[in-house]
Formats: C-alpha cells, sequence, structure tokens
C-alpha cells in the first residue's frame, strides 16, 4: 500500500451518518445478478484478454448493482448515482472486473483532492432555501437547490456544490450528478467505468480506452415531479430475470493523442471512436444474496493479461481503498488477499 | 419531487410555469440580464481542434436568411437547387470529404445540413471551386448574398459569411458553455471558477445572442472515420 493514512483518511471521510462499517461505505445497498458475456467478434482484434477471445461456452459473469449512496437505508426514488461491478469468471478459477458507475466523469482528478472532496461533501443537514432564497434565485435566472425529499434530513448537495464553485475540476462530476436522477430500473441505466484502460491487441498495439455498458433497453429514469417511490429497484430486477433476460452491450471508447488518460474529471469528447466489445446477458438473482452480493468483493484492479491500468492517481488508490474497505467489512474473497492487506 | 414546505414554498416551486412570472421572467428579468451582462453571439462551426477524430465528421448547419419569404420567394429558393442538381451531386463527389449534405427549407431560412471531413475554411473553398454556381443563384434569394456575387471572386468574403451564418455549436458538455463563453470574452482560463448554479443563466443570455444553435456536435454511428475511409473500406472506392 503506497499511502495506507490516505487510504484510510478517504474511507472514513465516506463513512457518514446512517451507514454501517459492517457494510460499504458507499454503494451500500445493492443486488447481485448472474449471466453470461460474449464477445463481439470484433472484439480480439482490440484485445488480447480473455474475456474478449471467441469461446465456445459464453464466459459466466456476476454482477452487482447498487445505489452510490451510503445509506443502509434504502431510497430507491431518490436521485443518485448507481453502481454496476461486473465480475468476468475466466479459465483456471481466474476472474476481472469492471466497474462502472452512471455518472461519466469523477470529482476529483488526485486521490488527495478526492479526500477534499468527500470531505467537503460529507451530508449536512438538508438547507432548504426559503420562498423568498427561491424567488432570488429566479430573479437571478438561476435554478433553486431542490427541496430535500420527504424523510430526508441531510444531503451532500450543498457541500459538493459549494466546493465545485471554489475547484472547477469538480464541476462537471457535481453537475451531472446534481441531475442523475432515478433509473426506472438498474437495467435501464447507462453505466461509466470513467478510468482510462489500456488495452492490448495481438499484435502488441496498446490503446488507452474507457468503457462503458449499455442497456439494450434503453436508458429511462423516474419522472422527478412524481413523489419518490422508496424501495423498488431490486423487485424490479427479480421481476425481469424471473421471467426473462435483460442485456447489456459494452462500448469502448479509444482515446486520442491529446485526450486526458490519467484524469477522469475530464470526459473525452463523444466523436472518439467506438467499438461493440461484447454483450453481457443477465439471466437469474442468486437467492443467496449474502455470497452473491453482500460479500463480494470487486476491485477495478481486478484485471488480466491485455488489460491494464492507466497512469490515473485515483484508479492507482481505488486498489487499496477497495481493499482496505473490504477487509473492514469482512468481504470475501478479497481479489487480492495474499498481497498485504 | 419535494416533501412539502408549506404553501408559500409550493407556490413559490410553481413559478416557473405561472403565466404571470414566465411573462415577468421574459420581458423584465431577461432584458435586465441581457443589458446587465450582454453576451456576445459566438461564432459558428466547430472549434478548432488538433485531435483526428475532431477533425472528420463535422457538422456544418447554414442558416440562409431569405429575402422573401413569401411563397413565392421560398419557390424560388427551391427551385435554384433543383435546377442544379447535376452541379450539387458532382460539386460534392468531387469535394469528397462530405458524408452526407441536405437542403432544408425551416421558416425563413434555406439551410444546408453537411456532415464534412477535414477544415472548414478548405471545405467552403472547395464547395465554391466545384459548387459556386449553386451558390451564385442562391445568393440573390439570400439577404446580404448580392455583396458575395459572384462567389468565385468573393472567396474569403464567402467564407466569412458562411461562418456567421453556420450555427454556433455548443459544447457536447454543458459545463464547457461557461469556458467557451470565457474565452469569447478573453477570460483567463485561470480565473477563478464560475459559480456552477449560474450556469442555466449563462445559457439562457447566450440563447439571446445565439436564438438557433446546435446542441453540441451531434452523434455519430461510426465516429472517427473519414468519408474516404469508410468508402475505401466500403469497396465503393474513390
Ligand atoms: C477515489 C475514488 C473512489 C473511491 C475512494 C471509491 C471508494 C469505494 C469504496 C470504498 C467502495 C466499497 C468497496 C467494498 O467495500 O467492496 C466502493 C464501491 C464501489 N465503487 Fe467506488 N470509489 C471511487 C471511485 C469510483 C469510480 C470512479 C467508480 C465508477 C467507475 C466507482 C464505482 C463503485 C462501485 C460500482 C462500487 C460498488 C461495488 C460493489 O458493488 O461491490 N467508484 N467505492
Amino acid at each position: 500500500m503506497d499511502d495506507p493514512k490516505l487510504v484510510e483518511d478517504i474511507v472514513h471521510a465516506l463513512d457518514i451518518e446512517g451507514g454501517s462499517a459492517k457494510r460499504r461505505p458507499v454503494h451500500t445497498i445493492g443486488i447481485g445478478a448472474t449471466g453470461v458475456f460474449e464477445p463481439s467478434p470484433v472484439a480480439k482484434d482490440f484485445c488480447t484478454a480473455e474475456h474478449f477471445q471467441p469461446t465456445e461456452k459464453p464466459l459466466e459473469v456476476a454482477v452487482r448493482f447498487s445505489n452510490g449512496m451510503g445509506l443502509v437505508k434504502e431510497h430507491d426514488g431518490w436521485s443518485d448515482v448507481r453502481g454496476m461491478a461486473v465480475r468476468f469468471k475466466l479459465s483456471n478459477d481466474r476472474a476481472t472486473d469492471l466497474i462502472s458507475m452512471t455518472l461519466p466523469v469523477f470529482f476529483a482528478p488526485t486521490p488527495e483532492t478526492f479526500l477534499q472532496f468527500a470531505t467537503a461533501a460529507r451530508p449536512k443537514e438538508c438547507n432548504r432555501e426559503t420562498p423568498w432564497q427561491k424567488i432570488r434565485d429566479f430573479l437571478k435566472l438561476q435554478i433553486p437547490m431542490p427541496d430535500p425529499y420527504p424523510g430526508q434530513e441531510t444531503r451532500p448537495n450543498e457541500g459538493a456544490t459549494e466546493f465545485a464553485d471554489k475547484h472547477a475540476y469538480a464541476q462537471p462530476a457535481v453537475l451531472q450528478a446534481s441531475v442523475i436522477g432515478a433509473p426506472v430500473s438498474y437495467v435501464r441505466a447507462s453505466y461509466h467505468a470513467v478510468h482510462t484502460f489500456i488495452v492490448t491487441d495481438p499484435d502488441g498495439t496498446d490503446r488507452w480506452v474507457r468503457f462503458n455498458w449499455q442497456p439494450i433497453a434503453g436508458v429511462l429514469n423516474t419522472n422527478p415531479l412524481d413523489p419518490p417511490v422508496g424501495v423498488y429497484l431490486k423487485e424490479d430486477l427479480e421481476k425481469r430475470l424471473a421471467h426473462g433476460i435483460e442485456r447489456f452491450s459494452l462500448m469502448m471508447t479509444i482515446g486520442e493523442t491529446g485526450d486526458d488518460f490519467n484524469d477522469s474529471t475530464k470526459q473525452w469528447p463523444p466523436h472518439r471512436k467506438r467499438v461493440m466489445m461484447g454483450l453481457l446477458t443477465l439471466n437469474d438473482v442468486p437467492k443467496d444474496q449474502e455470497a452473491h452480493a453482500e460479500k463480494l468483493s470487486f476491485n477495478p484492479w481486478l484485471l488480466t493479461d491485455g488489460i491494464r491500468p492507466s497512469e490515473d492517481p485515483v484508479l492507482k488508490i481505488r486498489k487499496d481503498v477497495y481493499e482496505f474497505s473490504s477487509n473492514r467489512r469482512g468481504g470475501i474473497p478479497c481479489p487480492f488477499s495474499g498481497t498485504e492487506g | 419531487m419535494s416533501d412539502d414546505g408549506g404553501w408559500l414554498n409550493n407556490y413559490v416551486n410553481s413559478l416557473p410555469e405561472r403565466g404571470w412570472f414566465k411573462f415577468l421572467s421574459k420581458y423584465v428579468v431577461v432584458p435586465y440580464w441581457v443589458w446587465r451582462e450582454p453576451k456576445p453571439k459566438l461564432p459558428g462551426g466547430p472549434r478548432p481542434s488538433s485531435q483526428p477524430s475532431d477533425n472528420v465528421q463535422r457538422m456544418m448547419n447554414l442558416l440562409m436568411p431569405l429575402k422573401d419569404t413569401s411563397p413565392i420567394g421560398r419557390a424560388k429558393a427551391v427551385m435554384a437547387l433543383a435546377q442544379n442538381v447535376d452541379e450539387i451531386f458532382a460539386g460534392l463527389d468531387n469535394v469528397g470529404t462530405v458524408h452526407s449534405a441536405r437542403f432544408l427549407l425551416v421558416e425563413d431560412y434555406i439551410c444546408m445540413i453537411s456532415v464534412y471531413d477535414g477544415d472548414f475554411s478548405n471545405y467552403i473553398r472547395d464547395f465554391i471551386a466545384t459548387i459556386g454556381s449553386v451558390f451564385d443563384d442562391l445568393m440573390h434569394l439570400v439577404e446580404g448574398g448580392e455583396a458575395l456575387y459572384p462567389c468565385e471572386d468573393h472567396v474569403e468574403e464567402f467564407i466569412d459569411w458562411v461562418k456567421a451564418h453556420d450555427l454556433f455549436q455548443a459544447p457536447d458538455y454543458a459545463i464547457n458553455l461557461l469556458h467557451v463563453q470565457d474565452e469569447a470574452a478573453g477570460r483567463s482560463p485561470d480565473a477563478p471558477p464560475h459559480e456552477l448554479l449560474s450556469l442555466p443563466r449563462e445559457l439562457i443570455l447566450q440563447l439571446h445572442s445565439n436564438r438557433n444553435i446546435s446542441l453540441g456536435g451531434g452523434y455519430r454511428g461510426y465516429p472517427g472515420y473519414s468519408a474516404a475511409q469508410v468508402r475505401d473500406k466500403l469497396g465503393v472506392g474513390w
């Protein structure tokens, strides 16, 4: 571990009231599903990793969908980032993870600045704007802060916005997070792995890429003007997979010289070359959620030959942060157990 | 959706949808801000970039205001193009960098919407060389066109005119509007950031100056490839 104190500080900064050290500090609420992944016919031309090679039998995957916030109580209907962690099960009991979220861009370019952000954005008592403050906003052609949800006492919104007003790097993520809403289903959202990874093709050429899962069913949010429903996402997924399947395409965007490879606060323009790498088919929600979701420990550094992490310092520290968090909550199997904890 | 903060709070939340408040916003609030923080009209076309995929499949949205907007005037514009179909198709084939192009008659404009590769000025220059005659016909029908006739003798002026009538392309990511505005205003990139909540106002004020805009650079089905590469791969060559 490069800087154990920083790792610990970051996890503690993520711990919030209403969370639990026995659970994940963020993405606390989630549901596991299983399915298969089939690489597209062109995937192998871009990446030699095992999961992108043609196989007779599709690769098994374990997926965990989650709500980004760190509360143990479910608030599916609240506006929040969602997560999709995918584990591809490779041969010889090996695996590789791809962890993504509905926000396409990150809040801070380095672990240190992320710690500052996470500290500033710790949920605070909701500061409901008075009618007069709202009128003042309208007269300034601004949109007032949303009213708190019924029963919502604290939120990160005010602190995050205040931070972004001082730190331009946080603005893209804070802006997009502020309007992200709630998906009608975990399988009706698009998920971004955000960081840059380096894939190697059969000729040995490296490409700097970013991955994105796109739902075949299409992206659909709930109506933000309707009262938020407390709990529906798990049941929705169970129902869907009890009767059928749900699919996602894995898209890979190829960066170009001049793009930011090591800074995930910088989104690449949408005109970069894009390759369809494969199709994920979900077919079941296992009964034993403790084993298939709660105890699982994903890690963005669980990679395999043919794909490696960029030098993004945030990606770098995630290896230790996830490991520390997993150990703390007794997650098994930790992909890096065996390495120093 | 909010919790219930009382009737006054609910009433204030509904203000943006209330007729009297919309009236007030339109005739008082927006004009006040336009007076206080005027935004210069931002230029059309894609912004310069040295990166490959930014330089292919670029979008042109050229809105040329018709002099005569009556059905007769509109018919003249349609005729000018209909009589030049061969010129247009041959010209575009020869320019070689165009993925698609079409003319539209929308409200009081004759519009040319196209997707092309490479530099904007060179695209227009190629255009004049290959289908200048079509634009010559059109120039008689659009406002400010007379001064550009014949296009062949007014190449640089024509390019400037097209730039002025091509739609401003809003950045692909909303927040970057602030940066484009800053650049136009000569504000240093190191200046303190704008307040995030000011973005809606900045957008409204920009839309006052640029009534018509392109919302970002658009979607591409096969991003990053030039027309030449696509044709070559498809075996329909050049
Ligand atoms: C400095 C940056 C980040 C930190 C410190 C951080 C921290 C964490 C921690 C501590 C966990 C709990 C891990 C566990 O106990 O198993 C977690 C889970 C998760 N994070 Fe992050 N994260 C960061 C960036 C990101 C980014 C960029 C993404 C998306 C691309 C992301 C997506 C997720 C997801 C989906 C989960 C849930 C995984 C699961 O379902 O088990 N995180 N994160």
